[in-house]
């Protein structure tokens, strides 16, 4: 696998990062500073605030103050946010799978690198499951297809890992994997967990409660 | 009997526009379930109307008009695209707004409004050489769309997020496909009328979903059911001298209910 990588790892920095849905505001204040290739679990409970900041990386949930960068870079127009969602790789939240079917094969070949993310998808388990669709694979299945595809997306030269709460339908044999797979990825890595496996494989932990953040160990 | 009929011009237009039509719209449809606009086919067609009012005021064709108003109506809805939410408020007030200008419009040029209103029940039979070239135009450049950038509009259709981290430029895409529907939508109500514009966009779709395996499986099934749908529609409706447009959407009824109550593919 690490053939593949030729990977650059990015720093990652928030500097007082505020989030808002109309009046309530999601995430609070929050400064942090992830180095090139440090691995960060970010914890709390529901509704803290974990994936709104998440989401603020790539985008999908706008900054109402403060400043974003990947790589000591802000992303301002729609060229700079291509280029950021390009150094990202992204594993969502788990939700309902799409509006519309998707095969498995066309998930991982969005990835950039679908030989790698294919690779990545065989080792586990889904070998052979391409020609399905992303709707009717199980909620494991679904995450471990999303992770392969993260995998797929750093061979491809993204340098951050992004991964909300990427075990959370997984067993506990899954979970294990899925934290070996993470802690051997060659990148700097943000992951929102509640999953101890995944935690422990972090060099940091910071929790979130209430939209601020603070650091546990 | 039929054999007869198919030998007149006007029956033959109205054929060949429904094949034209076969191949154009449905994809159009998978692309509204895909979206999850539905609503949008109510929102075009009363800028479809308003085109048509304008159209019978200065004297100059109504589905040139149509088709121009509702291309600009795909553009301007584009900005709001960023949610389907989104969409169907802006869909919502454009629908209003279109059908409160085109009666101010008829009012105001003292034209008589039951020939705007014509559009609603559409003709098949009067089916002109210039409906013939716009369907022939987008029976051709739809399904290359469809073909250039599958990969692209597959991931915009499952999830929007997935499609921008995969470096698909979503705006730009979003918008051009508004555009396709609106255009497309205005071509088809010239075939079936604006109440039975279902037939050959959205039903097609919604039976293919049941059937085809991912975007490219989806598309070529609804053109399939689409063909079935043209030919035996209209072979159907001369046979038992009924009009056109309720035998189609009847039979493409029937097929999408026949998909709905088959069991979905699971691989």
């Amino acid at each position: 696998m690490n053939d593949l990588w030729h990977v650059t790892a990015s720093s990652l920095l928030f500097r007082g990062v505020h989030c808002r849905y109309g009046r309530h505001t999601a995430v609070h204040a929050v400064d942090l500073d992830v180095p090139a290739g440090l691995r960060v679990a970010l914890i709390g409970t529901n509704g803290s605030g974990k994936s709104t900041l998440l989401r603020a990386v790539l985008g999908f949930q706008p900054i109402a103050d403060g400043v974003v960068e990947v790589g000591g870079v802000r992303a301002g127009n729609a060229a700079q946010w291509r280029r950021r969602r390009a150094e990202v790789a992204w594993i969502p939240q788990l939700r309902s799978a799409g509006r519309f079917p998707l095969l498995l094969g066309e998930l991982l070949d969005s990835s950039g690198h679908g030989e790698a993310a294919r690779a990545a998808a065989e080792r586990l388990g889904l070998a052979g499951v391409e020609s399905r669709g992303v709707h009717t694979l199980s909620g494991g299945q679904a995450q471990r297809a999303w992770l392969a595809r993260a995998v797929g997306a750093v061979a491809a030269g993204a340098g951050v890992l992004l991964a909300d709460e990427p075990t959370a339908a997984l067993d506990f044999a899954g979970q294990e994997e899925a934290a070996a797979v993470i802690a051997a990825l060659p990148v700097t890595v943000l992951v929102a967990t509640h999953d101890r496996a995944v935690a422990d494989a972090c060099d940091r932990v910071v929790e979130m409660a209430a939209g601020r953040l603070r650091d546990v160990a | 009997m039929i054999a007869e009929l198919l030998a007149l011009v006007p029956v033959q237009r109205a054929g060949l526009g429904l094949l034209l039509g076969a191949v154009a719209l449905p994809p159009v449809g998978v692309l509204v379930v895909g979206l999850d606009i539905y609503p949008v086919r109510f929102a075009i067609m009363h800028v479809a109307l308003l085109g048509s009012a304008i159209g019978l005021l200065t004297g100059t064709d109504p589905l040139l008009w149509a088709l121009a108003l509702c291309a600009l109506a795909g553009g301007g809805l584009a900005p709001f695209a960023t949610t389907s939410a989104g969409l169907s408020g802006a869909m919502g007030l454009l629908m209003s707004l279109a059908i409160a200008v085109a009666l101010l419009v008829l009012s105001i040029s003292g034209v008589n409004a039951n020939g705007a209103f014509e559009l609603l029940w559409g003709s098949i039979l009067s089916t002109r050489p210039v409906d013939l070239v716009v369907l022939g135009v987008l029976a051709v450049a739809i399904p290359a769309l469809f073909w250039w950038r599958r990969g692209d509009l597959a991931l915009l259709l499952h999830d929007r997020e997935l499609a921008a981290c995969s470096g698909v430029r979503t705006g730009p895409l979003t918008a051009a496909l508004l555009v396709v529907i609106a255009v497309s939508i205005a071509a088809a109500i010239k075939l079936t009328g604006a109440l039975l514009v279902d037939a050959l966009t959205l039903l097609p779709a919604l039976a293919a979903r049941r059937i085809g395996r991912g975007l490219t499986g989806m598309v070529v099934a609804s053109v399939g059911i689409g063909l079935v749908v043209a030919v035996g529609g209209l072979l159907l409706a001369l046979a038992l001298d009924q009009p056109p447009g309720p035998v189609l959407v009847l039979l493409a009824g029937v097929i999408a209910l026949l998909a709905q109550l088959s069991p979905m593919r699971r691989t």
